[in-house]
């Protein structure tokens, strides 16, 4: 069974000027520890796709199904649920709370999952360990670096175990020294049997991925 | 996790400001409550000061409304006295008197009392007027200071003056016996106290047997109400009201400043929600992009909208806190103001600092509070994810 | 018929306020009967006129009931034909009120003469202290407002920081900008003067309908006057411009790049 399946799926927009089309009948299945890339020009589809599968926004036409379970039979308890406990993810712009120190920034899915706070915070502490800034544990986000930013958002993404983390241009903001500092990571991810889909410009990034998936005005290419 | 509320102190000039116009907001309801809830509460303790509970005036009057006397005291006391349900009855008579001070005459204001059944003076040194003391005097702190006598001093006054003449009438010489606080004077009033019948016989009033009023305290577990009412429908030549009567009648005199009361709490409470519900949307506009976040790793909406108005409340019950230690001071002040009004008795006040009141007030603010949470909460909540992520991209 | 006449035209005359005629049905011509304590028999006395009484605010919590007699009537009712309670005093044209009231001082024993401007300072105390109260509590609001406005002002221009910082990073000089908020700031300043100055005219209207409705009476107790407009209209313009100016200049002092979120 894939871990994620997006059978046919379209999104349109409606704007002022007309419609646009942002995916036209994609069609994309991911299966257990691969790691995809998902690369295009602006304005391809690339993220509009990610969302989909993220269960963050729904198709225009077309299903997504996330281990199985379709995300159009959910309602939007269930389905923001099934991203809190199956996804992790991770976006360019980080988003942490600025009021919460890096420790709990990465507890803040598992407290919202019931995670008895003992537990939440012994694994805290171990997923900024696995991500390298186990000594920022109680720094805030004005505190660190735009590194040390997504190494925390990475940090969080995975708090819940998620079967599929999904990284929208995870690199954009960074420079390609602090860049290289996450490619590494996503590759550690990987050889650890994370799931991972990535958007990304960075051809660095995707070159680590097992599959790249190249996008053209909201088409899959290959 | 709490970071709703947290999120308060990433601004700190914004939320000190909101703090403040939310502190002057609740110090202005606090105040108003006060004297919504002060004004008839300070009254009906006055009236209950030396626990008589009904007062009998002339029909048509209240308490030292009037000039206007009751005849016949003695047979409505025994009346009175009669009745099971009844402790004490006493009766009061007010008039005018005259001293003579140099080349000028002072003018008193006297009160003929019976000192084993009175409630309108409290002694506060020397002693007090004894059964059959028919030179004994009282007076109050501005009365001896004006007369420049102190308890063992005499006094003369006379009960009227003649132009004509120059001269004075039914003048009598007393003894001052003791100091005096009237509960019912206001400040720096000039008031004596001697016996009822020796007030009755100077001012002419001795063969109708005329008083101002009659005071009269109830047993323990009688109802002032009903004994004040069987009273009225028995003698309808005069009025006998209990405390509550009284108090139901000064609060159609005050109607004005309770009205105040309510307009100006109902404008707190508008302020405070104005001003709660600006900051958190604008707050939560400028946050967006983080609220959206959470919602994607699977925050529920739920939470969302209880960090939201966690904030509004947190921000409210710290902006109350400070207001209520403002309401106190500002009350203080307008009660300064207002005590100063011509006629009033000195231990009034308009604004009582209680605790059911601040109780009150802080209780409306939390509520004011969460409803204004409740917008900003919702468009939090509500706001699409995909689409506002696309647009923090761009 | 002619006996009854010939008695009702000896009757002393009375003349009762028109609340009290509505209230108890009488009329000119009718008899009552009047009595100085609830306890006497009394007199009877002819209604000889309705009148109005003019509003009186220290009357009008009161509630009382007001009529007229001709003095001696009066005096002979409450039993004290030469008593009465004051003498007022008619001057030649010329002389002080002041000055005739010190010499009858100098003279008298058992009154004292004071000029009708006392009387009526002395008597206006109540409402001074009632004028004292509301100015006290207008200027808790003026406090309150002036926070608001600070902090309303501070919030709607802390909105534009990334507006800010784009004109910044495109050359826009900071008087420039500073000058834009500071006209924004005046006339939403200057439109909430004017809709506070129309809000106050019908809250006004309406306490005046309501009291005046409640008290029976044709005094004004809400009076807005071209002064009390202009000083409402100028104060706020001010809070309004100097809050905005503080909101404005903390806006355009701040470094483009930390407008920008990125500082």
């Amino acid at each position: 069974m894939s871990v994620v399946l997006a059978d046919g799926v379209t999104r349109d927009y409606r704007m002022s000027g007309g419609v646009v089309h942002a995916l036209r009948g994609v069609t994309l299945a991911v299966e257990p520890g691969e790691y995809v890339a998902i690369a295009g020009p602006s304005g391809s589809g690339k993220s509009t796709l990610l969302q989909l599968l993220g269960g963050i926004d729904a198709p225009t036409s077309g299903h997504v199904e996330i281990e199985g379970t379709r995300l159009d039979a959910l309602g939007d308890r269930a389905l923001t649920r099934l991203r809190l406990l199956r996804l992790g993810f991770i976006f360019q712009r980080f988003h942490l709370l600025p009021v919460l120190t890096a420790l709990e920034n990465v507890e803040l899915p598992m407290a919202e999952a019931g995670t008895p706070r003992g537990e939440r915070r012994e694994r805290a502490r171990a997923l900024l360990d696995y991500v390298g800034l186990l000594e920022r544990a109680s720094h805030r986000p004005v505190e660190l670096s735009g590194g040390e930013m997504q190494r925390v958002a990475i940090a969080r993404a995975l708090a819940n175990r998620p079967a599929l983390v999904l990284a929208d241009e995870p690199t954009g903001e960074l420079d390609a020294a602090t860049g290289a500092g996450i490619l590494a990571l996503f590759r550690r991810l990987s050889a650890d049997g994370t799931t991972l889909v990535v958007v990304t410009h960075d051809e660095r990034l995707a070159a680590e991925a097992g599959r790249v998936v190249h996008m053209l005005d909201g088409r899959l290419r290959d | 996790m709490g970071w709703g509320p947290r999120s308060l102190a990433r601004h700190p000039l914004r939320t000190a400001l909101s703090l403040a116009g939310i502190a002057v907001a609740a110090a202005m309801l606090l105040d108003m409550v006060m004297l919504s809830g002060g004004l008839e509460r300070s009254f009906a303790d006055l009236m209950l000061t030396r626990g008589f509970q009904i007062r009998v005036t002339p029909a048509g009057t209240l308490p030292f409304d009037a000039d206007a006397t009751i005849a016949g005291a003695g047979g409505l006391r025994d009346t009175l006295r009669a009745d099971p349900r009844v402790a004490v009855a006493g009766a009061v008579l007010g008039a005018s008197l005259h001293a003579r001070r140099g080349d000028s005459v002072v003018t008193l204001f006297a009160y003929g009392v019976e000192p084993e059944a009175q409630g309108i003076y409290q002694l506060e040194s020397g002693r007090d007027l004894a059964p059959g003391d028919s030179a004994g005097l009282l007076l109050s702190q501005p009365a001896a200071a004006i007369l420049h006598a102190r308890p063992g001093d005499q006094v003369t006054l006379a009960a009227s003056l003649d132009p004509g003449t120059a001269g004075a009438r039914a003048e009598r010489t007393f003894v001052v016996r003791g100091m005096v606080r009237w509960l019912y004077d206001y400040r720096g009033q000039r008031s004596i106290g001697l016996p009822l019948a020796t007030l009755q016989a100077m001012t002419g009033r001795a063969a109708e047997d005329r008083v101002s009023l009659l005071m009269v305290k109830v047993r323990p577990g009688a109802d002032a109400g009903l004994v004040a009412r069987s009273f009225r429908e028995r003698h309808p030549r005069v009025a006998a009201n209990s405390v509550a009567d009284l108090v139901a009648a000064f609060r159609v005199r005050m109607l004005y400043f309770r009205q105040l009361a309510w307009i100006l709490g109902t404008v707190s409470l508008l302020v405070t929600i104005l001003l709660v519900t600006t900051l958190l949307t604008i707050t939560v506009n400028e946050r967006l992009g983080e609220i959206v976040t959470l919602r994607a790793i699977g925050v529920s909406r739920a939470h969302v909208v209880r960090q939201v108005m966690a904030e509004g409340l947190a921000l409210t019950l710290l902006g109350a806190l400070l207001g209520a230690a403002l309401g106190l001071v500002t009350a203080r002040y307008l009660d300064a103001i207002l005590t100063s009004f011509p006629g009033l008795p000195a231990a009034f006040s308009f604004f009582v600092p209680r605790p059911d009141a601040i109780a009150l007030a802080g209780a409306a603010l939390l509520v004011t509070g969460t409803l204004a949470g409740i917008y900003p909460a919702w468009r939090a909540a509500g706001a699409p994810i995909a689409a506002t992520l696309r647009a923090e991209a761009t | 018929m002619l006996l009854a006449l010939l008695v009702a035209a000896q009757l002393p005359r009375v003349a009762i306020e028109r609340r009290l005629a509505a209230e108890a049905a009488l009329r000119v011509g009718d008899t009552v009967a009047l009595a100085s304590t609830a306890d006497s028999a009394g007199t009877r006395a002819v209604v000889g006129a309705v009148f109005e009484p003019p509003a009186d605010p220290a009357a009008v919590l009161r509630r009382e009931y007001r009529v007229r007699l001709h003095l001696p009537d009066l005096a002979g009712l409450l039993g004290e034909p030469d008593r009465v309670d004051r003498f007022g005093v008619a001057l030649r044209p010329g002389v002080s009120p002041d000055s005739a009231a010190s010499r009858l001082n100098a003279l008298a024993f058992g009154f004292r003469a004071y000029p009708s401007k006392a009387i009526a300072a002395e008597s206006s105390r109540t409402f001074l202290v009632v004028s004292r109260f509301h100015r006290a509590i207008a200027v808790i609001s003026i406090v309150a407002s002036a926070v608001f406005l600070l902090c309303i002002m501070l919030l709607k221009v802390e909105e534009r920081r990334a507006d800010a910082a784009v004109m910044r990073f495109v050359g826009v000089r900071r008087r420039t900008i500073f000058g834009a908020l500071l006209l924004e700031a005046a006339l939403v300043a200057l439109l909430g003067s004017l809709l506070g100055t129309g809000i106050a005219f019908g809250a006004g209207a309406l306490t005046n309908l309501y009291y005046q409705r409640l008290f029976e009476t044709r005094l004004v107790f809400s009076l807005i006057t071209p002064s009390i407009v202009a000083f409402s209209v100028a104060l706020s313009l001010a809070l309004g411009l100097a809050a905005g100016a503080l909101a404005a200049a903390r806006l355009t002092r701040t470094r483009p790049m930390v407008l920008w979120g990125r500082g």
